[in-house]
């Protein structure tokens, strides 16, 4: 996939560069407002990383530009504003998702792997990782065909690393997306369901599905964690 | 019941010159973060360990950082908009809060219902209830029941809660080896509290906390015309 980060801050777009380029995408930067909206209209894009405080032109007029022409382009917006109201004025602006700095490069890439998805699959009724299946409609999950019984906020954590699966996901992000909260270094939630959900989709089968990746969260892989 | 206090000139510009701050320093620590994240698997194994710590640090600062943005929107006036149920925002809580009152051997009781609505924004409120909710939690002990009951009076909702054992006697037990980290995370809940409190004062309710042998608090929401956003 193509994309395109506009981004006046040159250290955090070279690594957001890199990281994205580490995940097989083609990237290109801009770091103004006239030239990131020049790029954007001129050439064909997969998705846009746009932030809003910029030299020149701001976000919000680049993305009133680009959605008069490219309607379908997804754009997400990087800021360091974080009021409801101005995620509201960017997504009735037409952004399609919006991070607050200081955001996680592994949020970032989830959030650009789903505006992707989104764009270009219809959404997974039924995930699957090896012999691991979860539908998320009948809110089933089986393993190597014997069901598998979880509570609610077990399902919700699988249901997250079997989306994320085969990335590593921080236990911020976890707390953020399964827990709804901001994350509090001190509570442990995250480590103990993980221990409850490896009881019961791990225990007694072959391999081990949910990895612990050191310094960083957890992934869950058929092959391993990738740290 | 009065409207609520609007701030002074002063009060917004430090809350200006403090957000200009706090967007200043997401700025290089967000560039902190990604190159920690993406450097860890780059060096060697024992490497690994201190780039894990530094990033557990930066990660520190970063929920500092959006602790003190919190701060400064709960010290914004009241936002414009559609008042917010309150019902649902403690049922939404509580769910959220559950499972994890329930890794500490805690149970979560909610009953009872109420038509309150407060004009604040839905992410604010319940912001605001779970740092209550979470500070009776880390203070009770572990086979401790909280209750919340939300009752509807006849000017007034109410959100009662407490804990129906002694989590001042565990506060005061561990009073006696207070540690570093204790102290930290005391400045922490201490900022959360001011948070929560500022949150719904704002919002036109009235939070009284009790330290007393059933530790908890009482909300005092009045009633609001949705229209007009003045109390009934």
């Amino acid at each position: 996939m193509r994309i395109l980060i506009v981004e006046d801050d040159t250290a955090l777009s070279s690594f957001l560069r890199k990281g994205l380029e580490a995940e097989h995408h083609a990237v290109d930067t801009a770091d103004d407002g006239p030239q990131g909206r020049a790029m954007a209209l001129e050439f064909d894009y997969d998705l846009m990383v746009l932030d809003l405080n910029l030299p020149g032109v701001d976000g919000l007029s680049i993305l009133r530009s680009v959605r008069q022409r490219k309607t379908r382009l997804p754009v997400m917006i990087l800021t360091a504003r974080s009021r409801v109201e101005d995620r509201v004025q960017c997504l009735d602006t037409g952004a399609d998702d919006y991070l607050v700095k200081p955001f996680s490069f592994l949020e970032l890439s989830a959030r650009v792997r789903a505006l992707l998805r989104r764009n270009h699959l219809p959404s997974e009724l039924v995930l699957t990782v090896r012999d691991l299946f979860l539908d998320r409609v009948q809110r089933k999950v089986e393993r190597a065909g014997r069901h598998i019984e979880l509570t609610t906020k077990e399902f919700a954590l699988l249901e997250y690393l079997m989306r994320n699966a085969g990335r590593r996901v921080t236990r911020a992000m976890i707390i953020e997306h399964v827990w709804n909260m901001n994350f509090d270094s001190t509570t442990n939630v995250v480590d103990v369901y993980i221990n409850y959900l490896r009881r019961k989709v791990d225990d007694g089968f072959s391999p081990a599905l949910i990895h612990t990746v050191r310094g960083v969260g957890y992934e869950l892989s058929p092959e391993g964690a990738s740290a | 019941m009065s409207a609520a206090p609007q701030p002074s000139l002063k009060m917004l510009q430090n809350q200006e010159v403090f957000g200009e701050l706090l967007h200043s320093l997401s700025q290089p620590l967000t560039s902190l973060r990604c190159s920690l994240e993406l450097s860890i698997d780059e060096v060697s194994q024992q490497q690994q360990a201190t780039v894990a710590v530094a990033l557990q640090q930066a990660e520190k600062v970063i929920g500092m950082i959006q602790l003190m943005r919190d701060y400064l929107d709960a010290e914004q006036p009241g936002s414009e908009g559609c008042p917010v149920p309150v019902a649902p925002a403690v049922r939404a809580v509580v769910d959220d809060l559950s499972s994890i009152a329930a890794v500490r051997g805690i149970k979560l009781l909610l009953a009872g219902s109420c038509t309150a609505r407060v004009l604040v924004p839905e992410p604010q409120l319940r912001l605001a209830l779970q740092y209550l909710l979470s500070s009776l939690i880390q203070d009770a002990p572990a086979d401790s029941e909280i209750r919340l009951v939300l009752d509807e009076g006849s000017s007034e909702s109410v959100l009662r809660v407490e804990c129906e054992r002694g989590a001042r006697l565990r506060e005061q037990g561990a009073r006696g080896q207070h540690s570093k980290r204790d102290s930290v995370s005391g400045t922490l809940r201490k900022v959360r509290l001011a948070i929560a409190c500022r949150v719904l004062e704002t919002a036109g309710a009235l939070l009284a906390m009790d330290d007393g042998d059933r530790p908890g608090f009482v909300l005092r929401i009045p009633r609001w015309l949705a229209a007009s956003g003045t109390p009934a």
